[in-house]
C-alpha cells in the first residue's frame, strides 16, 4: 500500500497506543475551585429555581420588592379602566358627556370642587336633574352607578375624572369614599339637583 | 475504563442528569403554564390569537423568518423611581430643605447621598426625579412623607436596557409571552430588528404588507430580501382592488397592473400585527405610561 | 460478546471489509458537503443582492440557510463521522467490520432521510426549530439509519481482540449513544402535534443544539483526534488517565451548556448553563494539553496530508470551544448574544473542527480501503490549505462582524439601519471564504467520486471477464486453444 503522505511523520500502520499517565494535580485543583466558585455564582444568580424570577432579578425577594407601589400612576390606570367600563358609556370616554344621556365631566365645577365629599355622593346615591353643569341645564336621571364598586375602585375613578381632560383637582382616597358611604348608610335614595346644591363640598 | 459497559453507564448517568435538569425540569416547571394576570388589572395575558394571525405563525415558520429576526426583548436593569410632579404652593428652596430634613430617617440613610446629589443638580422645575435605584423602601418612604407634606409624587418601576431603549420592548420577554406559540420562534440572530412588539411599532397591516413586498420602499437601507412571491401582480380592473398595495412609483408595477397580497401574505401580516408583548406582569413589572388626555 | 478470532488479521483485510459501507457513507457525505456549501452561498446572496430571490420562495434566506446548515451537519458531518468511526473501531479491534451489510443499509436510509428533509425545508415544511428542521418522516429515516450504523459499530467494538479500550473507544462509543439519545429526545418532545407549551420548546431545542453541535461533535471529533494524532506522530497518546479525566468532565459539564443568557426563561436555566460553561473549559484545556503533549517533538506539518487536517481540526476544536463557552461570560453575552458571532462559532465547529478532522480521516482511510492511491493526491494536499484558509476567511469575519454588531446594538443611539449596514462588509468577506470552501469540497468530491467510479469500473471489468472467461476457455472441437487469463 502506498503512503502518499511523505511528510515529516509517515504514519505507521501500527495502531496508536496510549501511555498511562494520570491527570496532573493542578487541573484537579482548578476543577474543584471552579466547582466551588461556580456554585457561589449559582447561589446568587439562579433565583433558587423560582419560575417567576428572571434575570436581572436575582431572587424572589428582589422581584417582590420591585412590584409597583400603589401610587398615583397605578390608581390612574385602574381608575381609567373602571371609568371606561362603568361611566364612559354615558359620560363618554373623553368626559364630554352626551346630550340626552349624561352631562360632561370635563370642566364640570362639581367634579373639580376643592372638597370631594359632595362629588362622592353622586355615584353612591344617584342624582335626578335638573342640575346646572358648566352653564347648561341637564334634566336627566342617574342611578347609583358607583354603589356596587369597591371603595378603592371608586376612589380611583373619582381621582381619574378629577385629573383628566384638563381637570386639575385633588385625589380621592379609598378612606374618603368609605366615610361618605358610611354617612349615607343603607338604602340610599337618589338626590335631586337642589339637594346637591345645598350640600357642602 | 475497561469495558463497554462502564462507558455506557458513565454516559448514561451524565446524559440522564442533563436530561432531568434541562429537559424534564423546565417541562415540569413551565410546561403546564396557564394564562397569567396583568399587573394592577384584571386582564389575562396572553390572549389567544385568532384567525389569520394563528395561520400567520405557520407562514412565519415556513419561510424561516426566525433566521433573521428575534422575538425576545432583553432587559438589563430595573429601577424604582420617585419623581416629584408638582410643587404645590412651595418654593424650590423650601422643598430642598424639607427633603434634607427627611434624610435622617433610617430607611433613607443609605440613599441620602444620591438624593442630595439629585437635589443639588435640580434646576428648580418639576418634574424632579428624587431617587432612581434598587431600594423600594426609599421610594415608599419618600412617597408617604412628601404626600403628607402636600406634594404630589409619581412612583414608578422602570425597566431599562439597550433593547428597551431602542424601542424594541417595554419590558423583557418572559415565558408567558409564548404560551400559545407552536412552534416558538424566538430566533437567534438579529440581522433584522426584534419583533416582540412590532404590532405596537407598526400596527398598520398595510405597512407590513408593503414592507414584505418592497422593504426598501419603507426603509431605504434595509437588507431584507423582498418577498414578492407572497403577492400576485395582475391586471387592474376599472377600479383598483380594495386590498391592492399602494406603492411609490419606483416600486410599483407597470401601468395597468396592481399588486395584491396572497392569503399567506395577509396571514403573515396579521400575525406580525398581533405581536404586542407590552403587558406588565408579576415576573416583569414596570409602570406603564398611561396617558389621560 | 464473542471471543476474538485467534488468527491475526492484516490491516488490509480489515480495510477491505470496510470498503462498501464506507464508500456509501463517504460518497453521500461528499456530495452533501458540496450541496450544503452551495446552498449556503445562495443563502448569503440574499444579503449581497436582496432582490435576487424575490420571486423564488425555494431559495429565500430562511429556507436556504436552514437547509444548508442541516446539509452540513446531517448530510456531511454525521455520515462521514460514522464512516470514520466504523473504520477506527475495526482497526482498533483488529477485526473486520461486523455485519458489513448493515452500515450499507444505514447509509442508504440516512441519505434518503437527508434528501427528504432538505426537500421538505425548501418546500416550507421545516419544523421551525434550529438544527432540528427535518420533519418527522426524514427524522425517522435518519434515526433508523444511525441506529443500524451504531449497532454495527458497537458489535465491531465488542469483537475487539485486545479487551483494553483505547481512549478513542470511550469518546467514539459515547458519541454513538449521545446522538441516539439526544436525537430521539428532541424529536419525541418537539415534533408531535402537542409539544410542551410555550418557551419550553425553545429550551429543549437549545439543549438539543448544544448536545449535538458541542457535545456530540466534541466526542466524535476528539475521539478521532486521539486516534489519529498519536498515529501520525508515531508517539503514544499522552495519558490514559488524563484522557479519562477529560472524558468524564466533558460529558458531565458540557451537556448543561446551551441555554443563552438572553433567553426569556427563568433565571435558573441560564445560570446553570453559565456554571456549566465555566466547568466545560476544563476538559477543553485538558484535551488541548493532551494533544500538545502527543504531537510535540514530531515536527511541523506543512505538506497538506491527513496529518495537517487533523492538527488543524484539533486546534479548531480548542479555539471554537473556548469561543463558544466564552459567550456565557456575563459581559460577553450582553454583547455577543443574538449576533453573527453565534452563527460564526457554529460554522467553525462544523467546518473547521469536524470538517477538517473528517476530511483528514477520509483522505487517510480512502486509499487504504480501496487498496489504491487517490486519483488526485495533489488535489487532496491542496485541499488542506484551500479548506483551512476557507474556514478562516469564512468564520473570522463572522466573529468580528458579530462583535461589531453587538457593540452597536448596545448603543441605542445607533439606528438599526447603520447596524445592519456595518455587517455587510464582513458578510462579503465571509462569502469569499465560502467560495474557497466550495472549491475544497469539490476537490474531495472529485477524489471520492473518481475512486468509486474506478472501483465500479474495475468490478464491472472483472465481472465481464468472469462471464466471458468460460467462453474463451471452451475448446473448439478438436483444436486446443490458447487460454487467456
Amino acid at each position: 500500500m502506498n503512503d502518499e503522505n511523505k511528510s515529516c511523520c509517515p504514519p505507521p500502520e501500527a495502531e496508536p497506543t496510549a501511555t498511562r499517565s494520570a491527570a496532573p494535580m493542578w487541573i484537579i485543583v482548578v476543577t474543584l475551585m471552579v466547582l466551588f466558585f461556580g456554585g457561589l455564582y449559582l447561589d446568587s444568580h439562579s433565583g433558587w429555581f423560582d419560575a417567576k424570577v428572571y434575570a436581572p432579578y436575582n431572587s424572589a425577594e428582589m422581584l417582590e420588592s420591585f412590584q409597583p407601589l400603589s401610587g398615583a400612576a397605578q390608581a390612574a390606570a385602574q381608575g381609567k379602566k373602571v371609568y371606561e367600563a362603568v361611566c364612559g358609556i354615558c359620560h363618554g370616554v373623553d368626559g364630554a358627556g352626551k346630550p340626552g344621556q349624561a352631562p360632561p365631566l370635563a370642566g364640570s365645577e362639581w367634579v373639580t370642587a376643592k372638597g370631594m365629599s359632595r362629588l362622592t355622593h353622586i355615584p353612591l346615591q344617584g342624582l335626578n336633574g335638573p342640575i346646572k353643569v358648566a352653564g347648561k341645564d341637564w334634566t336627566l336621571n342617574m342611578a347609583a352607578m358607583g354603589a356596587a364598586l369597591p371603595d378603592s375602585d371608586l376612589a380611583a375613578v373619582l381621582t381619574y375624572i378629577r385629573n383628566s381632560w384638563g381637570n386639575k383637582a385633588g385625589e380621592v382616597s379609598a378612606d374618603d369614599v368609605k366615610k361618605v358611604r358610611d354617612a349615607i348608610g343603607g338604602h340610599p335614595q337618589p338626590m335631586s339637583g337642589d339637594d346637591l346644591t345645598k350640600m357642602p363640598e | 475504563m475497561k469495558t463497554g459497559l462502564t462507558v455506557f453507564l458513565a454516559t448514561a448517568v451524565a446524559f440522564g442528569a442533563s436530561w432531568l435538569g434541562l429537559v424534564y425540569g423546565p417541562i415540569a416547571q413551565l410546561g403546564g403554564q396557564q394564562q397569567t394576570v396583568v399587573l394592577q388589572s384584571g386582564d389575562t395575558w396572553p390572549q389567544q390569537r385568532t384567525g389569520d394571525a394563528t395561520l400567520g405563525l405557520q407562514v412565519y415558520r415556513a419561510y424561516g423568518c426566525a433566521a433573521c429576526h428575534t422575538q425576545q426583548a432583553r432587559q438589563s436593569g430595573v429601577a424604582d423611581e420617585i419623581t416629584l410632579t408638582s410643587l404645590g404652593s412651595d418654593k424650590a428652596a423650601d422643598l430642598k430643605d424639607y427633603v434634607k430634613t427627611l434624610l435622617v430617617l433610617p430607611s433613607l440613610l443609605e440613599a441620602s447621598n444620591t438624593i442630595v446629589a439629585n437635589l443639588e443638580a435640580w434646576n428648580g422645575q418639576v418634574p424632579l426625579t428624587l431617587y432612581s435605584g434598587q431600594d423600594s423602601a426609599v421610594v415608599a418612604t419618600l412617597a408617604d412623607k412628601l404626600k403628607a407634606g402636600g406634594l404630589k409624587t409619581d412612583a414608578r418601576v422602570v425597566a431599562s436596557g439597550p433593547d428597551l431603549a431602542r424601542g424594541w420592548g417595554v419590558r423583557q420577554s418572559v415565558a408567558a409571552d409564548y404560551l400559545y406559540d407552536v412552534p416558538v420562534q424566538l430566533g437567534s440572530l438579529r440581522a433584522g430588528p426584534d419583533l416582540s412588539i412590532i404590532g405596537v411599532r407598526s400596527p398598520d397591516v398595510n405597512w407590513q404588507l408593503q414592507h414584505l413586498y418592497a422593504p426598501r420602499s419603507l426603509v431605504k437601507s434595509s437588507t431584507m430580501p423582498a418577498f414578492r412571491f407572497l403577492f400576485t401582480v395582475r391586471k387592474a380592473g376599472a377600479q383598483p382592488a380594495p386590498d391592492a398595495l399602494v406603492l411609490p412609483p419606483e416600486f410599483a408595477p407597470a401601468a395597468g397592473l396592481e399588486v395584491v397580497p396572497t392569503a399567506e401574505a395577509r396571514q403573515l401580516a396579521a400575525y406580525l400585527v398581533s405581536l404586542k408583548a407590552t403587558a406588565p406582569l408579576y415576573e416583569a413589572p414596570f409602570t406603564p405610561v398611561t396617558a389621560a388626555k | 460478546m464473542n471471543p476474538a478470532e485467534t488468527k491475526s488479521i492484516s490491516p488490509a483485510e480489515i480495510d477491505a471489509s470496510c470498503r462498501v459501507p464506507l464508500l456509501a457513507l463517504f460518497g453521500g457525505a461528499a456530495l452533501w458537503l458540496v450541496l450544503g456549501l452551495g446552498l449556503g452561498i445562495a443563502a448569503m446572496l440574499s444579503f449581497h443582492a436582496p432582490n435576487m430571490f424575490a420571486d423564488c420562495p425555494v431559495l429565500t434566506y430562511g429556507r436556504a440557510q436552514a437547509a444548508a446548515n442541516d446539509l452540513l451537519l446531517y448530510g456531511f458531518v454525521i455520515p462521514a463521522a460514522l464512516g470514520v468511526m466504523l473504520w477506527i473501531f475495526a482497526r482498533l479491534s483488529q477485526a473486520p467490520l461486523a455485519l458489513p451489510i448493515v452500515p450499507v443499509a444505514a447509509a442508504n436510509l440516512w441519505h434518503l432521510g437527508v434528501l427528504v428533509g432538505t426537500g421538505a425545508i425548501l418546500a416550507g415544511q421545516s419544523t421551525g426549530y434550529p438544527w432540528l428542521e427535518y420533519p418527522r418522516v426524514a427524522a425517522v429515516l435518519l434515526f433508523a439509519g444511525f441506529m443500524l450504523a451504531a449497532v454495527s459499530a458497537a458489535a465491531t467494538m465488542g469483537f475487539r481482540r485486545d479487551r483494553e479500550m483505547h481512549p478513542a473507544h470511550w469518546f467514539l462509543f459515547a458519541s454513538l449513544l449521545w446522538f441516539v439519545w439526544s436525537y430521539s429526545t428532541a424529536n419525541l418532545f418537539l415534533l408531535p402535534a402537542h409539544p410542551p407549551r410555550g418557551v419550553v420548546q425553545a429550551v429543549v431545542a437549545w439543549w438539543f443544539g448544544n448536545n449535538l453541535l458541542f457535545v456530540w461533535l466534541a466526542l466524535a471529533g476528539v475521539g478521532m483526534a486521539f486516534y489519529f494524532l498519536p498515529k501520525f506522530a508515531g508517539k503514544p497518546l499522552a495519558g490514559t488517565g488524563y484522557a479519562l479525566f477529560a472524558f468524564l468532565t466533558l460529558i458531565v459539564s458540557a451537556t448543561w451548556c446551551g441555554i443563552p443568557r438572553s433567553a426569556p426563561v427563568p433565571a435558573w436555566l441560564p445560570a446553570l448553563s453559565t456554571y456549566a460553561a465555566m466547568l466545560a473549559i476544563i476538559p477543553v484545556l485538558a484535551i488541548a494539553i493532551i494533544a500538545w503533549r502527543t504531537i510535540s517533538g514530531s515536527g511541523f506539518c506543512v505538506t497538506g496530508g491527513p496529518n495537517c487536517f487533523v492538527r488543524f481540526g484539533t486546534l479548531s476544536f480548542v479555539l471554537s470551544a473556548l469561543l463558544y463557552l466564552g459567550a456565557w461570560c456575563p459581559r460577553g453575552s450582553q454583547i455577543l448574544d443574538l449576533t453573527w458571532y453565534g452563527f460564526g462559532v457554529s460554522q467553525w465547529q462544523l467546518l473547521g473542527f469536524a470538517g477538517m478532522m473528517l476530511l483528514g480521516g477520509i483522505y487517510h482511510i480512502l486509499p487504504r480501503i480501496m487498496a489504491k492511491d487517490l486519483p488526485f493526491p495533489l488535489l487532496a494536499k491542496a485541499n488542506a490549505f484551500i479548506f483551512g484558509f476557507g474556514v478562516l476567511i469564512y468564520v473570522l469575519p463572522l466573529l468580528a462582524g458579530g462583535l461589531e454588531q453587538g457593540l452597536k446594538l448596545r448603543d441605542p443611539s445607533v439606528p438599526f439601519a447603520d447596524v445592519s449596514a456595518a455587517s455587510l462588509l464582513f458578510l462579503r468577506i465571509s462569502t469569499t471564504g465560502q467560495l474557497l470552501l466550495l472549491v475544497g469540497a469539490l476537490c474531495l468530491l472529485v477524489n471520492v467520486l473518481l475512486m468509486t467510479l474506478q472501483w465500479k469500473i474495475a468490478l464491472a471489468k472483472s465481472a465481464i471477464a468472469a462471464v466471458l472467461a468460460p467462453l474463451e476457455t471452451r475448446p473448439e472441437a478438436g483444436t486446443p486453444k490458447e487460454v487467456k487469463s
